[in-house]
This record gives structure tokens, sequence and C-alpha cells, in this order.
């Protein structure tokens, strides 16, 4: 039986479209696997089922009947729960209350909370679930992110008879294991397994291929806002998926090699470990472009970040030129001529009320005195207009604020701080993420220059026909830790796939 | 329109409140000798609220400024009392207002308080050691030598009558200063850029830490200097003599944060929110308004103000 049907969804944003022609089956008792790679509109999809965003066009319908999800309140009236990657929990309240959140809490009285009873009620969910083991008492702080986990599911499994709705029939999940432990991700996918038994379906969202193959019953693959295909699991290899996700591409649209890489070693990382990196060690040439694959999560972000210092102390040592130096925090990485971009360009990249020259000079205020005291506001509107030039920044002038710019020319004002102080090593991550194809050129033609130019650059990025023809060579991470390193020499996008998604080795073409 | 209206706003309001006054006190309102006057009795509340917006730019709050000044013009008179010489005094309170503020900085910056509760905290103490230090008495008198009490009585004469407060000169050269370290060089560029996107500037390579411990040692800083001329125009000292300006000097750089796009603060902004209290404060005086009333005023303008220019922003 037919429990979601999902025709032809168009949904745009300020002209950029995230979807165009999205289709979605889903029947009442199995797992169905959402697939795609990054910004192929599996959120915008979810979004909009749970009543997050509204869709341009297309048919939504449950059981047969066309239905409208204008809010989240709809979604659950219709029966909809969502369980997302990013843990929504009041960490100072007991499970129990976790689960019966917003809901009455039964009374004593009248008036008085009967806290046996929420427990009560809780553990009853609780066992039902087949996790006992979690009290119903506790802090939700207390918990292990995979409980926390199961407790979330617990709490939209209790949603069941919301007044006047539909009891839950179709959960989405999205990305429910990226943070649990292969033992916890074990005990999610049983409850998982019992929703589908007890007729519930299940959208299933998520990058690890194993587990997808693994638990779904079937997949739906989603590449630029389109459905691609819908395919029974039975039957099906990897290697079919990966290239349902990523299509066929070509190596145009990226600039050509102009250098070879040089001998001289730039960057030299030994034993880097933090709590969440298990000793990682590499080296960048000057001229190379060394690419960091794998998952989301994998440790690609995590080596940029404590090679900068951006999260404090790591063990192991980092040379540069040879020489070894010391950076526990961002402003001695800039000093000793690492230049950093950060992950998400606007929580961590940019001072939005601030000018396009005020967020460029920023790590090189101190080149930008006179008197040893006063900023040369001139200077560094000269810079800024230099640089803006050199990365191709479109704006008014150096004095704009940035917040009024677009994505990719945000991300062009970040690139210019970090070339701003002529640094030898660039260490990017995610450069070309949420930027339009133009800018995503421009930014990569930049990047040949400048290995042109001596200098070496470390790209982390999820993009992997970026990595593939952007990089020299790539290493692949897994689970914090460096699983293989492989030149780009005859890798093609499916092979780093496989790398990312867990193969030993590249498979041949 | 609506958006001149939102910048301008303030401004445009307290041309009203100045023009509203001239009209109801025509003869003695709008007079040099009485703008002056205003000058020197906005003196204290200016410095605290110029050295405040140093703080503010980042995002952050003092609220021990008030206990600070106190503090501080007890510990002035109590050096003067034992025999010191004014110099001492002076510069015995200067130096335990900038421990005061680093302290501030150090619970902020370093221990990783939020601003609101380490300065509430400080509040506290600092205000109980200007009771426990005088033992809660004022100090007034002969114990306050004529060269101190004498410099909020001197000025710069004009002609016959009127003369520019020294007072008035402390906080023209205190905005001078401020505006100096905010505006054109890279301390204060920092400190905007904290203020826009703490962890961005760190990444950026900007010491957030150490700069937000320095920013607080100069609120705490001009808190003292406020506290010294306050002792000094009424020649005395008290434990609670500086309790009213923490909330005033807060207020005054609000109203001169809704004069910015971006909602920052700036300290020649702050200035005029200065002197809409100070106006208001003065005009209502003269026309023998209850200062409870004054109260009600400046809250609801605060509120107004503040109302107008985020019509618009709020979105959801």
């Amino acid at each position: 039986m037919t429990l979601l049907s999902i025709r032809d969804l168009d949904k745009s944003f300020a002209g950029a479209r995230a979807l165009g022609g999205a289709s979605l089956e889903v029947r009442a008792g199995e797992v169905h696997a959402l697939m795609g790679e990054n910004g192929a509109g599996k959120s915008t999809l979810i979004k909009i089922l749970a009543g997050v965003q509204k869709p341009d066009a297309g048919v939504i319908e449950i059981e047969g009947a066309p239905v409208t999800i204008a809010s989240p309140a709809d979604a659950l009236r219709l029966g909809l729960r969502f369980i997302h990657q990013e843990l929504s929990v009041v960490p100072h309240l007991s499970v129990a209350e976790n689960i019966f959140l917003g809901r009455d809490y039964p009374r004593r009285w009248g008036v008085m909370i009967d806290w046996d009873g929420l427990n009560r009620r809780a553990a009853a969910v609780l066992a039902d679930l087949g996790v006992a083991h979690i009290q119903p008492a506790r802090k939700m702080a207390r918990l292990s992110v995979g409980d926390q986990m199961l407790v979330k599911i617990a709490a939209a499994f209790q949603d069941a008879s919301v007044e006047g709705g539909m009891p839950a029939r179709l959960y989405v999940m999205d990305e429910p294991t990226a943070a649990l432990s292969a033992e916890e991700s074990q005990r999610l996918f049983a409850v998982i397994r019992q929703l589908r038994t007890a007729g519930a379906g299940i959208i299933y969202v998520s990058h690890r291929l194993d587990e997808v193959m693994d638990l779904a019953d079937r997949l739906t693959v989603l590449r630029d806002g389109s459905t691609v295909a819908t395919r029974d699991i039975a039957g099906l290899q990897k290697l079919e998926v990966i290239e349902l996700m990523i299509g066929r591409r070509f190596a145009e649209g990226y600039p050509p090699r102009l250098n070879p890489v040089q001998d001289e070693v730039a960057l030299g990382v030994e034993h880097l470990s933090t709590a969440y990196l298990q000793d990682v060690s590499f080296e960048v040439r000057k001229g190379e472009i060394l690419g960091l694959a794998g998952l989301e999560g994998a440790g690609q972000s995590e080596v940029i970040r404590a090679i900068v210092g951006a999260d404090g102390g790591h063990d192991g040592a980092i040379s540069l030129a040879g020489r070894s130096v010391k950076i526990d925090e961002p402003v001695s990485a800039w000093a000793k001529g690492l230049a950093f971009l950060p992950r998400e360009r606007r929580q961590e990249g940019l001072v939005a009320s601030a000018s396009i020259a005020g967020n460029v000079s920023l790590p090189h205020l101190d080149d930008l005195l006179r008197f040893g005291l006063v900023l040369d506001r001139k200077a560094e509107a000269e810079q800024a207009v230099d640089l803006g030039r050199k990365v191709k920044l479109k704006a008014n002038g150096p004095r704009q604020k940035v917040r009024e710019l677009s994505g990719g020319n945000q991300q062009k004002v970040v690139f210019a701080r970090a070339i701003a102080g002529e640094p030898e090593v660039l260490l990017l991550d995610e450069p070309t993420r949420g930027v339009d194809v133009g800018a995503r050129y421009d930014i990569h033609a930049l990047l040949r220059e400048l290995t042109a130019e001596g200098k070496a650059v470390v790209l982390a990025s999820s993009d992997l026909p970026e990595l593939v023809y952007m990089a020299d060579r790539v290493i692949v991470f897994r689970d914090g830790k460096v699983a293989t390193t492989v030149s780009t020499d005859g890798l093609d996008q499916a092979g780093l796939a496989a790398l990312c998604f867990g193969a030993p080795t590249a498979p041949t073409a | 329109m609506a958006s001149a209206l939102k910048t301008y706003g303030t401004l445009i309001g307290f041309v009203l409140v100045v023009l509203f006054f001239w009209i109801e006190i025509p003869d003695t309102f709008m007079t040099a000798k009485n703008w002056l006057n205003i000058s020197q009795q906005v003196s204290m509340l200016a410095v605290v609220a110029f050295t405040m917006t140093v703080v503010m730019v980042m995002g952050d709050f003092d609220l021990s400024v008030g206990s600070m000044a106190s503090l501080a013009g007890i510990v002035a008179a109590l050096a003067f009392r034992d025999g010191h010489g004014v110099w001492v005094g002076v510069a015995l309170a200067l130096v335990i207002g900038l421990l005061g503020g680093l302290l501030n900085g150090a619970l902020v910056a370093y221990v990783g308080i939020l601003p609101f509760v380490a300065t509430l905290g400080t509040l506290t103490v600092y205000s109980g050691l200007a009771f426990l230090v005088s033992g809660g008495k004022t100090i007034f008198g002969r114990d306050i030598p004529t060269a101190f009490s004498g410099f909020a009585r001197s000025g710069l004469r004009l002609g016959e009558s009127v003369s520019l407060p020294s007072l008035t000169i402390v906080a023209a050269l205190v905005l001078l200063i401020v505006w100096f370290v905010l505006e054109q060089t890279t301390f204060g560029r920092r400190l905007y850029a904290i203020g826009g996107n703490k962890e961005a500037a760190r990444l950026a390579g900007i010491r957030v830490r150490r700069l937000r411990f320095l920013a607080f040692g100069l609120s705490g800083f001009g808190a003292a200097a406020a506290g010294l001329m306050y002792a000094s125009r009424v020649a005395s000292a008290n434990p609670t003599q500086g309790s009213g300006l923490m909330l005033d000097a807060i207020a005054a750089v609000f109203l001169g944060m809704t004069m910015s796009e971006e909602g920052e603060p700036h300290v020649l902004a702050t200035l005029v929110g200065v002197l809409i209290l100070g106006v208001l404060g003065n005009g209502l005086t003269q026309m023998s308004i209850d200062s409870y009333v004054r109260e009600v005023l400046i809250g609801s303008i605060i509120v107004l103000a503040v109302a107008a220019s985020s019509i618009g922003k709020a979105k959801g």
C-alpha cells in the first residue's frame, strides 16, 4: 500500500532551483532510502514534507488523498514524524520530560505533576521500543548522544495520539547515525526494523552507503533537484548507486593545471591527534593542491581546524618549509603565513556588519598601521580593491557592507582575506560550498594561479568532482583517521566516492 | 523615508526635546550659560557612557561602573584624609578603577562568565568595598583639599560670567580619546569585529580574549575618572554617589545605537544619547517638574527609540 506519494515537486530559492521534478513514493512497512550528493535537494524535500517550506508546484498525497502541509503542526497532524541529525533536546530536563515535552503531564489533584506517573509512562514507551536500559528519570544531558537520539525517537513515537490527528505512520530520519557509535547505530536499526514491522513507512537519509544497503528496502536517488531513479535494494550494486548519485559529469568546467608540483615541502603534519583525530600525518609540497575527502565529519575539517589551532591544542608536530612551528590559536597561524578559510561562511568567516575592506584586512591589520597606531584606511581600501580584482569580486566598492553581497561574492571576500598576507600555505574548508557556478570557476582559477606561484593548498571538500579535478593527491579520512591517500591521476568520481564510502581501494575503471 | 526615520529618529527626537524646552522656558533654556551648565551636569555620565561604549562595541556590558565610581571617590577621599596629596589620591583611584575593570575583563574573557553576571557580581563587591573602607560615612569638609574640589569649580573663561567648566573639558578629552581609539586605531577595528562576529574574528586571527580583557579595563578606568569628577564637584565622597551612573550610561549607549544602521555603538552617537538625557534632566528641573517624571520619560524614550529602530528589522 502506498503511504506517501510525492510527485513533481518544484522549489526555487531566489532564482536558484533546489527541486525540479522531485518524486518519491513510500509504501507502508518499508524503509525507503533517499540518496543524493550534497545539494541534490534532499533537505529541501524533507523541509517541504515537514511544513517548514512551501513547494512552488507539485502534489503530495498521503494514502491517496492530496494534502497541504503548511506548517510543522500540519505535518504532525498528518502522522509524519521527523528525526534530525541535530538533536533538539532539552538537556536539563529528564528523559521522561523530553518524551512528553509540550504535552500535558499527568497530574495529581489537578495541579501537581504526577512525576511517578510520568516516569512510568515514559518507561512503558521506552520498553516498547526495546530500549528499556534508558532510565526515564535521568537528566537528558547525562545520556550518550545515541541514547538521546533514541529518546527523541521515543518522543516521536509517543506523539502517536496528537489530538484530532493521525497516529504516527511515516518517519523521516535525516542522517540519524551521524553522531552514533556502531553499537548505538545497531540499536537504532533494531528500532527502525520494529517500526517497519508495525507497518510504518520510513524515509531514511544517509551518506553511509553500507548502512543504507543493509537497512533499506528501496531507494530513491535525487540529483540536481530531480528524481533520477527508484530501485529495489535487493540485487543493487553499491557502484550503481554512486553512479546514479553523481551522474556522468565531465572534466569541463575546471581550469587546466598550470605548473607541476615542486619538490620542497611547504607544510608538514606529523602524528596530529586531537579528541577527534588519530595520528594524522601528511606533507604538502609547494605548488600542490592536497585534497581532503571523506564522509561528513570523517575528519577533513577537523584536520584543518587543528592545524590553525581553532579548537585549542593538539598533539603532534607541524612544520612550515621544514621548520617546526607551534600554533595553538588562529592568530599565530596567520602570523606564520598560514591562511585559513573556515567552513561556515556566515558563522565563522564574515563579519556581516563590516565592509568588504574591513573583512579583508582583519588578520592583517598590523600591516596597515600609520605611526604604529592609526589604521591607514586608504591603504586598507586599496588592498581590498587590489585583491577584489584578483578574486574577481563584484561589488560597489571597498566600503560596501558584505551582507549586501551574494554568497559567491561573500566567499570571494573571505578568499581575498586569505591571500592578502601572501601566505605560503592556504587551508581551505569547503571553499565552494553554496557558491554559484561562475564564482566557483573563478575560485578554481584562482587556486591554479596560487599554486603556479608556488603556494601550497589544502582543500577539504565534499564535492568529489572538485577534488578529482583540482587536487593533485587526495587523502581519504574515515572516523578521524587517514584511510588512504591516492593520486588523482586516473581517479574518477566513482572511484573516490567508493573510497569515501569505505572501499579499501579505488575500483579500477 | 522609513529608513531615514529609523536612522535619524533619535536625532530628530533630540531636536524636538530641545525645541520643546526652548518654547516652554524661553528666557533661560537656550542660553550659552545654560548649555555650559548642561555640559557640566552630564560630564560624569558622559565619561562613563563613552568608556561603556568601548565595552558595548564588543556586545558586552559593564554593570559595575556605578559602584566603581563610588569606590574611586571614596579611595581618593580616604587618601586625602590620610594626608596624601591630590595627585596621589587621584592616581590611586584611577589605578583601582583600572584594576577593577581588568578583574571584570578577566572574569569575562578568561574565566568565561557572562558579562551580565560577572559585572553584577563585581558591582556588589565594589559597592561593598566602598562601604567597608569608608565605614559607610560620607567624607567631606576639611578632609577634601580645596585643590581637589576647586577643580570642578574652575574653568576656561570664555567671556564675562561664562566659562567652559573643567569637567566639560575632561569629558571632551575622554570623548576625543575614545573616538580616536574606536574609530581610528586597529584596536577599535578589532573590537567592532568582535562585536560583529566573535567566532569569525577569532578565526581571522584576533585575540578576542585579550581585547575583551583590556576593554573592560578601560571601562573601569573611565568609571573611576567619573567618580573623581563627581567627588570633586560635590567636594565629598560617599559610598553610593555613583550608583545612578550605570543605568543612565547604558541608556545613553542604547539611544546612540539606534542611530547606527548596523545597530553598533559609536561614541559620537553615545554623545547624542548623553545629551538627550542631560537636556531632559536640565529642562524638567527648570520647569520644576518632579524628578520621578524624568525617570518615567527617560525610560519611555529609550523603549520608544529602540522599538522604532527595531521595526522592520524584526522578522518572524
